[in-house]
């Protein structure tokens, strides 16, 4: 039996839903609890440079797969990250979503970030267009696919080893 | 200490036997006169020949305050010109790389060609007969040469040969190139680029930090591998050195200890030969190009455990390319390039580049770390009541070998003496 897909408007709220989670936890450096938000598949990808490319060819600032984010989050709970010691705090905001259905069932997401760090008397302002693949898992996803375009990610850049 | 500006100041007494001033990475006017002795002196890495492959090709460089343009002319050869138009100054160049036949100042429209001759001025009648469009082709830097492919330039007309320079360093450079069957390297997967509050001179090589500032990423490494080898590897009972080769330039040798044990536990680092076909394939290109498989593997682990600080703003480490950009005493940018082997199948770069971003880049595990540390020594050494560090570990017991080089203990400071030596030497 088919279940009914939500309509379109409920969709994005589901969406919007779940990227406002997602942000909280990565502010909050939720570090397990993002973890969650995964699927065992997943591709976190920050390009370097250009915005897109054949990453087998070119290098990221990020480039993980499900095991290299537990890693980082193993990282990042432990207490020997000297560079988010203290950790960064954290204030983002998405926004200018678009929400649209796959034919593969799956959730494509195009968002916008603005990102304000603070750490070690410094405050950083990034700038991001955000991608993902939501795969959807009752009223809620599981993140498939997410790439950070980052503004200046062609310009030298300092501590990016908080979640972004 | 006062520290007086000028070219006549010689600051080698700030660097004692076993110890430093703080003034050497904090004090402006110092970093104003090492920009002038050192960088705009001594052969300094410039570019790699694979970042200008086609005639055409183009990349921007900085060297000091000097944006640089690196262009291989439509005849093949590679020249290096000032990017400033010769009229007003403006850059001629506007990107970081890409391929042009000429390049045109937008202010005026002055063109030169990819060769450096000025070959265009609009409305050329306002000139007098006497202007001379042949001598106002772009500025070449003083010297370019280049080692197997490593271009390099003196600003200085004068002084020792690249050859000279490179020293002892050169054969490291040559094992760096040969866990390629072909020998050679491109530096086509772009560059990682990070900057720190701090001074160019921390990124050094320094074998006692590893257990204290990466230990997140041995953590990691016993997490993965269950083995905690590279924590013993680092330690004062390691049989690993710190190596000083003369002229500032210097490495750790992390090889000695036992190469099945770290083998293991760096192994996320560069990556091991993969049991798969592009792993098997590599292999044997690289026992057919040194003979035996054995040999194939001295090769590969030889070129990962270069570990070489190409003095003053090279760095050859692991699979990375790494260039030191000062841009003041308490400001630097480094450009990280995971160097890509040639004649190798593509899955095995594309592992050295996974490899490359697990520790290095501004979000890897380890590097981040790194410039942590530097950043808090940038502050604290502005406390300068008490101005001196120590560098004294190791001192008494460093050995000095038949050709002249210095050991000592992987946690040694053997190779931070090397190079403050060799300022001092510049600085004087």
């Amino acid at each position: 039996m088919n279940m009914a897909l939500p309509s379109l408007g409920e969709l994005r709220e589901q969406v919007g839903t779940f990227l406002v989670e997602e942000a909280e936890l990565a502010d909050q450096h939720r570090y397990d609890d993002w973890l969650e938000l995964w699927s065992p598949d997943a591709v976190y990808w920050v390009p370097c440079n250009e915005d897109d490319y054949d990453p087998a060819r070119h290098v990221s600032i990020i480039y993980d797969d499900y095991g290299r984010l537990q890693e980082r989050c193993f990282r990042l709970n432990s207490e020997a990250a000297h560079s988010q010691d203290p950790p960064s705090r954290l204030c983002r905001v998405i926004g200018n979503q678009q929400v649209s259905r796959g034919c593969d069932g799956n959730v494509r997401v195009r968002a916008n970030m603005i990102l304000v760090e603070v750490r070690a008397g410094e405050k950083n302002v990034y700038g991001a267009r955000l991608e993902y693949t939501l795969h959807p898992e009752g009223e809620s996803f599981k993140i498939r696919h997410k790439k950070v375009v980052l503004l200046d990610n062609d310009e030298p850049l300092g501590n990016l080893t908080f979640l972004l | 200490m006062t520290v007086v500006d000028g070219q006549e100041t010689d600051y080698s007494s700030l660097i004692e036997e076993g110890r430093v001033h703080s003034a050497v990475f904090t004090d402006e006017s110092i970093f104003e006169a090492e920009l002038e002795r050192i960088f705009y002196t001594y052969w300094v890495f410039l570019a790699h020949e694979s970042e200008v492959p086609e005639p055409g090709d183009y990349c921007r460089k900085t060297i000091g305050r000097h944006s640089i343009v690196v262009a291989r002319g439509t005849d093949g050869e590679v020249r290096a010109f000032f990017n400033r138009c010769r009229h007003r100054g403006t850059t001629v160049c506007r990107y970081e790389h890409g391929n042009a036949e000429f390049f045109r100042c937008p202010y005026h429209g002055w063109t030169y060609s990819n060769r450096g001759p000025l070959i265009g001025v609009p409305f050329p009648s306002r000139y007098g007969s006497d202007f001379e469009k042949n001598s106002l082709g772009l500025v070449p830097v003083p010297r370019l040469d280049n080692y197997r492919g490593f271009y390099f330039t003196s600003l200085a007309a004068d002084g020792p040969s690249l050859a000279d320079h490179l020293g002892r360093s050169a054969g490291y450079i040559d094992m760096f190139l040969e866990a390629s069957p072909v020998e050679k390297v491109e530096l086509s997967a772009g560059a990682s680029k990070s900057n720190f509050r701090g001074n160019w001179k921390f990124v050094g090589m320094d074998g006692y930090h590893v257990n204290f500032t990466h230990k997140s990423v041995q953590d990691l490494q016993v997490r993965r591998t269950g083995n905690a080898g590279a924590r013993k590897s680092n330690s004062d009972r390691a049989p690993n050195l710190t190596v000083d080769l003369g002229g500032g330039h210097c490495r750790l040798d992390l090889s000695l200890t036992d190469r099945v044990e770290i083998g293991k536990a760096t192994s996320s680092l560069i990556g091991e030969i993969p049991d798969t076909d592009a792993g098997r394939q590599y292999l044997a290109l690289m026992t057919e190009r040194w003979g035996s498989e054995a040999e194939a593997y001295s090769k590969i682990r030889g070129s990962r455990d270069v570990h070489l600080h190409v003095w003053p703003n090279l760095q050859l480490i692991g699979s990375e390319v790494r260039v030191i950009r000062p841009l003041s005493s308490g400001y630097t940018e480094v450009f990280g390039y995971p160097s890509m082997l040639a004649g190798v199948p593509d899955e095995m770069n594309e592992r050295r580049l996974r490899g490359y971003e697990w520790f290095n880049g501004v979000a890897g595990f380890g590097s981040p770390d790194d410039r942590e540390v530097f950043e808090r020594n940038q502050v604290g050494l502005q406390s300068d009541k008490e101005p001196w560090m120590v560098l004294s570990r190791g001192l008494s017991q460093a050995e000095v070998r038949d050709d002249g080089v210095v050991v000592g203990n992987i946690t040694d400071e053997v190779t931070q003496r090397s190079q403050l030596r060799q300022w001092a030497k510049a600085m004087r």
